[in-house]
């Protein structure tokens, strides 16, 4: 755990930040916000063609499609980062490609590129889930809690 | 750069042209997702005219009065009834409500049938293309009420 | 000879006989293209890692370096080299294939300067006739370690900064009164500043502190000011951190003229390439100095340069940890000609 000491910054250091703070580049946060929303949604709407594709010509419901439409938007997105176009969207869009499963995908196929040269078990397998890991873990873990949640509530006569 | 570019758009192309692939007798089911396609209500078997007949218009026009449903397409089997609608887009938040509410409506009118009803798209689709192959006598009474069959089945799948 | 509280003045001007410098696609694309000795047009060189892409553009900065003044690897006495890359070991590894006794240094981007230094001093009080010095980076070794895998689609703030793929080694010995060498005149080690800034994406504003006071000690050791040299020049403080530090100094009574202190890492590349606040890494400071700046110092443009070679000394569990960000700037003076 970080001292928590070291949290109170000096005098001399918070009038430091000050005046660095004057010569940091700012974040254009509303400019990524418009950039990501349009990438995102165009994203998603790709994947819904995809999906209308998968229902008109195959034996899928929208119910069943979502599974086959996931897997087609992570293949896409495993030949995006391998051509190495994936990063530059990313760099570009911002929370627009990294929210949507591509983004997800791209983390786990970025990971597996990067460790092969440790081997396929410890470097590919160990790593593989380095950036996904969190996801999983706390998608998860919330989805339990808001079931457990759900549940007691139903219980006690429902809403 | 330039090669990796060029697969990209080769493959992109490629997906468009499998798009192709589709045989289809008709103009109508063709439409089905894209737009209100309105097709007449289908009595297996039935003579035109026929109680059954005049049951699957009353059917049609009940459910076309619902609040939020746009597109009906009703078609009877022998022992079952399908009926398969559209909901408006901004009604879609409603549509368990609406699929209750229609139940019960024609379970209150028709106590003796048996209906299946589905707002999902592909089980619309797939009776709009049975109506379609009805309409141009493609199938037999017997093949007619195994579609039918298999409609209801495709409606049940979970994943 | 010490000088002051933390400078040593080299009077008898250690003499940089030749140097090799590597560099990767980026640079190749970069302002500077043709002061690099060695280009290569993809990360991986050939290697089936990029960490030994990383040992071979450091292996063969040193052998350019070599061949250029026709010495061979027997007569250099000591090789003194860091890099980015946990436990150094690209330099370890290039330093088993010299075959030269080795001392491995981790200054982070400050290595090249530190290197020099320690260089310098055995040079000019005889602890060896010839030093073989120098520093190195791979831009996705280090993104690899550091950050996200290189083909993650994260998103860098504009006050990133984009890691040098490149190697730059000097050789460094005893002056005989080579004509038109550059030589090494003094040197300032610098303490480890730390002034709270904990986001590893600015790196800039955590290494401008220690730049100032290397500086500021540099010029009171000495008793100099900014006017004795022609340029002076920091490793990687880019943008943002060049601005910084020039604020700093002025506001520690320094006058400083901005057309006189640049930045490494803004000299590499061109605006269409998409480096945020400018270049950064050990191979920065190496390849610039060793490459560009002693080539237009050989062609007259500088006489007296003064290069601060700035390091940030994290590690991606200290970010985790949520620890801020220590840096150090180690200072060499290099004159030529009389100066």
């Amino acid at each position: 755990m970080a001292n928590k000491k070291n949290k109170q910054k000096t005098p001399q250091q918070q009038q430091y930040e000050q005046l660095e703070k004057k010569f940091e580049t700012k974040r254009p946060v509303l400019k990524n916000c418009i950039k990501a929303f349009f990438v995102g949604g165009l994203i998603c709407t790709i994947g819904q063609v995809i999906s209308y594709f998968y229902i008109y010509f195959f034996h899928f419901t929208e119910q069943t499609s979502g599974n086959p439409t996931s897997a087609t938007v992570i293949f896409f997105s495993m030949l995006l980062t391998g051509f190495g176009i994936y990063d530059r969207l990313g760099q570009f869009a911002g929370a627009g490609s990294a929210v949507p499963v591509s983004g997800f995908g791209n983390s786990i196929i970025s990971a597996a590129i990067e460790h092969r040269t440790e081997g396929f078990v410890l470097g590919v397998g160990g790593n593989i889930f380095k950036l996904a890991g969190s996801v999983i873990l706390f998608g998860v873990f919330s989805a339990f809690v808001v079931a457990l949640v759900k549940t007691i509530i139903m219980e006690l006569g429902g809403l | 750069m330039k090669s990796k570019q060029k697969i990209v758009y080769f493959l992109f192309i490629l997906s468009f042209l499998l798009a192709g692939c589709e045989k289809d007798y008709s103009s109508v089911s063709r439409w089905a997702l894209l737009k209100t396609v309105d097709p007449k209500p289908i009595a297996i078997g039935d003579k035109e005219n026929g109680a059954d007949q005049q049951a699957v218009e009353e059917i049609k026009k009940e459910t076309s009065e619902t609040d939020g449903i746009y597109d009906v397409a009703v078609v009877k089997g022998a022992k079952d009834i399908i009926v398969a609608y559209k909901v408006e887009h901004m009604h879609r938040f409603k549509m368990k409500s609406i699929e209750k509410e229609l139940k019960d409506k024609l379970k209150k009118n028709f106590p003796d049938e048996q209906f299946t009803v589905s707002s999902d798209f592909k089980i619309f689709l797939e009776t709009v293309r049975l109506y379609d192959r009805i309409e141009h006598n493609q199938y037999s009474e017997k093949e007619a009420n195994k579609r039918v069959k298999q409609i209801i089945a495709l409606k049940k799948e979970l994943t | 000879m010490l000088k002051g509280k933390q400078s040593w003045l080299f009077p008898n001007h250690p003499v940089i006989l030749s140097t090799g410098v590597s560099g990767g696609p980026f640079e190749a694309n970069g302002y500077l293209a043709h002061d690099f000795d060695i280009l290569h047009d993809d990360l991986w060189m050939g290697k089936d890692s990029y960490e030994q892409a990383h040992r071979l553009l450091l292996e063969e900065a040193a052998q350019t370096a070599l061949q250029k003044s026709e010495v061979k690897p027997e007569d250099i006495q000591f090789f003194i080299a860091g890099d980015l890359i946990n436990q150094i070991t690209p330099t370890s590894f290039a330093a088993r294939d010299l075959k030269i006794p080795y001392f491995g240094l981790f200054g982070a981007c400050s290595t090249s300067m530190e290197g020099l230094a320690l260089a310098s001093f055995l040079i000019n009080y005889q602890g060896a006739t010839k030093i073989l010095t120098g520093a190195s980076s791979h831009n996705a070794a280090v993104e690899k370690q550091f950050r996200y895998p290189t083909e993650y689609g994260g998103q860098k703030p504009p006050t990133a900064q984009w890691t040098v793929t490149g190697a730059g080694v000097a050789l460094v010995a005893a002056n005989n009164n080579q004509p038109n060498l550059p030589y090494t005149t003094s040197a300032t080690i610098g303490k480890v500043m730390d002034m709270g800034i904990s986001d590893p994406f600015n790196m800039g504003g955590a290494m401008a502190p220690a730049a100032a006071d290397t500086i500021s000690a540099h010029f009171n050791d000495l008793g100099r000011d900014a006017s004795y040299y022609d340029l002076i020049i920091t490793g990687d403080l880019g943008k943002i951190g060049r601005e910084t530090a020039i604020a700093l100094l002025t506001n520690n009574g320094w006058d400083i003229n901005p057309d006189k202190f640049k930045d490494c890492g803004l000299l590499l590349y061109k605006e269409n390439q998409p480096v945020q606040s400018g270049g950064s890494g050990a191979g920065c400071s190496a390849t610039v100095l060793y490459g560009h700046l002693l080539n237009e110092m050989k062609k007259g443009k500088y006489k007296k340069i003064l290069l601060v070679a700035t390091g940030a000394l994290l590690s991606p569990l200290t970010v985790q940890q949520k620890e801020t960000i220590p840096c150090i700037a180690h200072a060499v003076s290099i004159e030529i000609n009389g100066g």
